[in-house]
């Protein structure tokens, strides 16, 4: 301490407090943040993971803005009880399109990575609708209002834009929908397809009836559409147990 | 950039964090507590939020 | 009286009391406003029907309104209004400018309103404790940059050549939540016309970044901001300067340098890398020096003075805070074990250790350094010092009836998930553990309540002491002129 060093240079001058203090806190978040965009390692490299389609999107969209976040989770941790009840643990890779991450903090209902598949459309939309008459200790809310509200599909291409501006790979030209098919085959890249984006929406509503209903698209649709495919995208039986251990 | 991923590295970053964070410690504390008349002069500060009463007693009294 | 009334005239010309007496004020709005949505989503997990099947009224979307509404309308106005009194008792100079400081509060309080109606009607960004939409984050971004201008420049013209401790942690809690929500909030509006936008970052580094908000809204708006308080209000109402004013500088930097690692512990055993989250524990567990440095600075700032605790109950607000400041970052550490974290992760314990900083910490300090500034801004008394009592009780009572229900609910969920039978099956649907919840959902519910009594007291203490204070000073006033 031989250059006479006072901490009263600080605390007599704002600025020089402002700047050190600025210093003090940018180190933690640089060291731990900073890396993860740069190292390949962070996402893991495996098959079948895709964007989503314009409905599942929009359910997507709904799953945020009911706030389901709030009481479940979409990440299973590498724990024997949680494979036996929710499956294998999640990866990386697996919410590399999630703008925002929907992982969640807090399980007052169960996990839900990797719901889809577990349960037929008409027991969602019934859960939905009226939870307690499925499961008859839940204390979720009722939904009724999913099954009433039509989709607002008008602003799909806009949405699946400003995705795109952030890196999700939905095509607006045909390099970059060949580069689509190259990469996630053609049936996926047609549904990444902006121009196409409302006539698949239908498409895929009207095909898969996940309200049970005709008459239209409700929200409940897209809801369900999203629910059914969280989880599903990677086929894990192609992986050995530890495939992903060095990553984690 | 490649040099960034050093960091990832738990050997390496965690006795990189645990040196840069005790070494500035021992040198706050040694700074703080080295010097009794730095100490004297540091602790005459804790004051400041009585100073302003002073005028205000007065008016009182 | 009239000598009375005129030492306080002098500071009122002297000072911008007007901002600080107005935010202290919507704090108390707030805390009333948000402790409200709390019992009533707390209630809402107990009973569910009191979702009433609507939109407006479910859990998910009002669940954020009852956060903001504390954190950032209650919290944020005490802390607007301490900041505000204390830098400028400190300095010894005027807020500068007025206009501006008048603005962060219009802005500010506009900020809680939009936020709130903007969840009800499902604009979310659906990040924890930042879901505000890109517009109204703009206009936090608009408020804070003024407050930091306000507050610097009020700094700048202080007649005191030192800048007091209080500030440095103000100041610290000011830049820290610029960085925090500057970057936790990068994200691509569909429209220049639409509410809704996208994070600029997905799944692995989009958490990583909200948990670094996130805990550090916890690290920074709510333990920071807040010691700055603890630095001036409890020397000040206990009438002894600050047991040690070097632990305060050993403690500023070493708070400020280290909350900022912790981040990722929120994230054990998740697809985050594991190299981060290890790291994050590890400076968790470090963290711990500091925040006790703090706590015994706060403390021992009563030795020689303890039978103040006996008679005077702000007095005691205050210790009780700085108690449960301690025991929540003892907590704290503890669960950022990976071990611990297993089985503490996605449970009840989590939202009981957020409360136990929540009201223990900050609400309790807030309450004890508004009993000790609003009466004498208004230049009184307490109306009533025994509801300041009641209170006092009311709120401790309430605190440890919630945590104690969430340790209990919390550690029950945990180890139900994980038990198996003996074919190695698990044990339990997770159902079951749902029915086992209930009775501490109902328990935390009545915590919530009496908690939120005390408030409401507060609330209608204060308004009584002011409306008490503004007739003695005119019949003061109208004392002067008849003299004249």
């Amino acid at each position: 301490m031989n250059f006479n060093f006072k901490h009263e240079w600080v605390e007599t001058n704002v600025g020089l407090m402002a700047v050190l203090t600025m210093l003090a806190i940018s180190v933690g978040g640089l060291v731990e943040i900073a890396p993860l965009f740069l190292i390949d390692k962070t996402v893991e490299k495996v098959e079948g993971v895709r964007p989503y389609t314009p409905l599942e999107q929009r359910g997507r969209d709904i799953y945020m803005r009911e706030g389901c976040y709030t009481c479940h989770s979409q990440m299973i941790r590498p724990f024997r009880d949680e494979k036996l009840r929710y499956g294998h643990y999640s990866l990386a890779a697996e919410s590399q399109y999630d703008h925002p991450f929907q992982w969640g903090s807090k399980r007052t209902g169960p996990d839900l990575a990797r719901v889809g598949g577990k349960y037929s459309n008409e027991w969602h939309v019934q859960h939905l609708v009226a939870p307690r008459s499925m499961v008859e200790v839940s204390v979720m809310p009722n939904y009724p209002w999913l099954l009433t509200n039509r989709l607002d599909i008008s602003d799909i291409e806009l949405r699946m834009k400003a995705l795109r501006k952030v890196g999700v790979p939905y095509s607006l030209s045909q390099a970059e929908y060949d580069a689509n098919v190259a990469k996630f085959g053609e049936t996926v890249a047609h549904q990444l397809h902006i121009p196409d984006a409302r006539k698949n929406l239908v498409e895929q509503a009207n095909f898969g009836n996940y309200d049970g209903d005709h008459s239209g698209i409700s929200e409940m649709d897209a809801l369900v559409a999203y629910l059914q495919v969280l989880g599903t995208m990677v086929d894990f039986s192609k992986y050995s147990d530890d495939a992903f251990v060095d990553v984690r | 950039m490649e040099w960034l991923s050093w960091f990832s590295r738990p050997e390496n970053t965690k006795p990189l964090a645990l040196i840069i964070f005790f070494v500035t410690f021992i040198g706050i504390l040694i700074y703080v507590y080295g010097s009794r008349k730095r100490g004297q002069k540091l602790e005459s500060y804790r004051d400041i939020p009585f100073l302003d009463d002073q005028d205000a007693n007065k008016d009182k009294q | 009286m009239a000598t009375d009334t005129h030492s306080g005239a002098e500071p009122a010309e002297q000072y911008n009391f007007d901002i600080v007496k107005k935010f202290a004020v919507m704090s108390l709005v707030w805390a009333v406003v948000g402790m409200s949505v709390g019992v009533w989503i707390a209630s809402e997990l107990a009973w569910p029907f009191l979702n009433f099947d609507s939109p407006y009224f479910s859990f998910g979307r009002f669940r954020p309104v009852h956060t903001s509404a504390v954190i950032f309308g209650f919290g944020g106005s005490a802390l607007f209004a301490t900041s505000y009194y204390v830098v400028q008792r400190t300095c010894q100079a005027r807020l500068f400018p007025d206009g501006l400081a008048s603005f962060t509060f219009w802005g500010w309080q506009t900020v809680i309103v939009l936020a709130a109606v903007s969840y009800v009607l499902g604009y979310t960004q659906a990040r924890e404790y930042a879901e505000m939409e890109w517009p109204i984050d703009i206009l936090i971004e608009a408020v804070w940059v003024s407050y930091l201008i306000v507050f610097v420049g009020t700094i700048m013209r202080r007649k005191q050549p030192h800048i007091y401790v209080a500030n440095w942690f103000y100041l610290g809690f000011i830049l820290a939540t610029a960085l925090l929500h500057t970057f936790n909030n990068l994200a691509m509006p569909i429209d220049l016309f639409s509410m809704k936008s996208y994070s600029l970052f997905a799944g692995t580094q989009d958490a990583m970044t909200q948990w670094w908000y996130g805990h550090n809204a916890v690290g920074f708006f709510l333990t920071a901001a807040f010691l700055g308080m603890m630095y001036y209000f409890v020397p000040k109402h206990a009438g002894r300067p600050i047991y040690s004013y070097r632990l305060s500088i050993v403690h500023f930097w070493a708070l400020c340098f280290m909350y900022m690692w912790v981040g990722g512990h929120h994230l054990h055993w998740t697809a985050l890398p594991d190299w981060t989250s290890s790291l994050a524990a590890a400076f968790s567990i470090l963290l711990l020096m500091p925040s006790w440095g703090g706590m015994i600075n706060g403390i021992m700032t009563l030795s020689g003075a303890w039978d103040k605790l006996r008679t005077d109950p702000i007095m005691r607000f205050m210790i009780v805070a700085l108690s449960f400041y301690g025991m929540s970052t003892f907590e704290g550490p503890m669960m950022s074990l990976k071990e611990v974290n297993a089985l503490s992760h996605y449970t009840d314990w989590t939202v009981g250790h957020v409360h136990s900083g929540a009201l223990g910490w900050v609400a309790m300090i807030s309450f004890g350094s508004l009993y000790h500034m609003m009466p004498r801004l208004w230049n009184t008394r307490m109306w009533s010092p025994r509801m300041v009592e009641w209170h006092f009780w009311l709120a401790t009572i309430g605190i440890v009836l919630y945590i104690v229900a969430m340790w209990i609910s919390g550690i029950t969920q945990g180890l139900m998930w994980r038990s198996f039978d003996e074919f190695g099956n698990l044990q339990y649907s997770f159902a079951e553990s749902v029915a086992k919840m209930m009775p501490f959902y109902a328990m935390r519910a009545i915590g919530g309540m009496f908690f939120l009594t005390g408030a409401a007291m507060m609330a209608l203490n204060m308004f009584m002491t002011i409306r008490q204070g503004q007739r003695e000073n005119a019949a003061a006033v109208a004392g002067k002129l008849a003299h004249a």
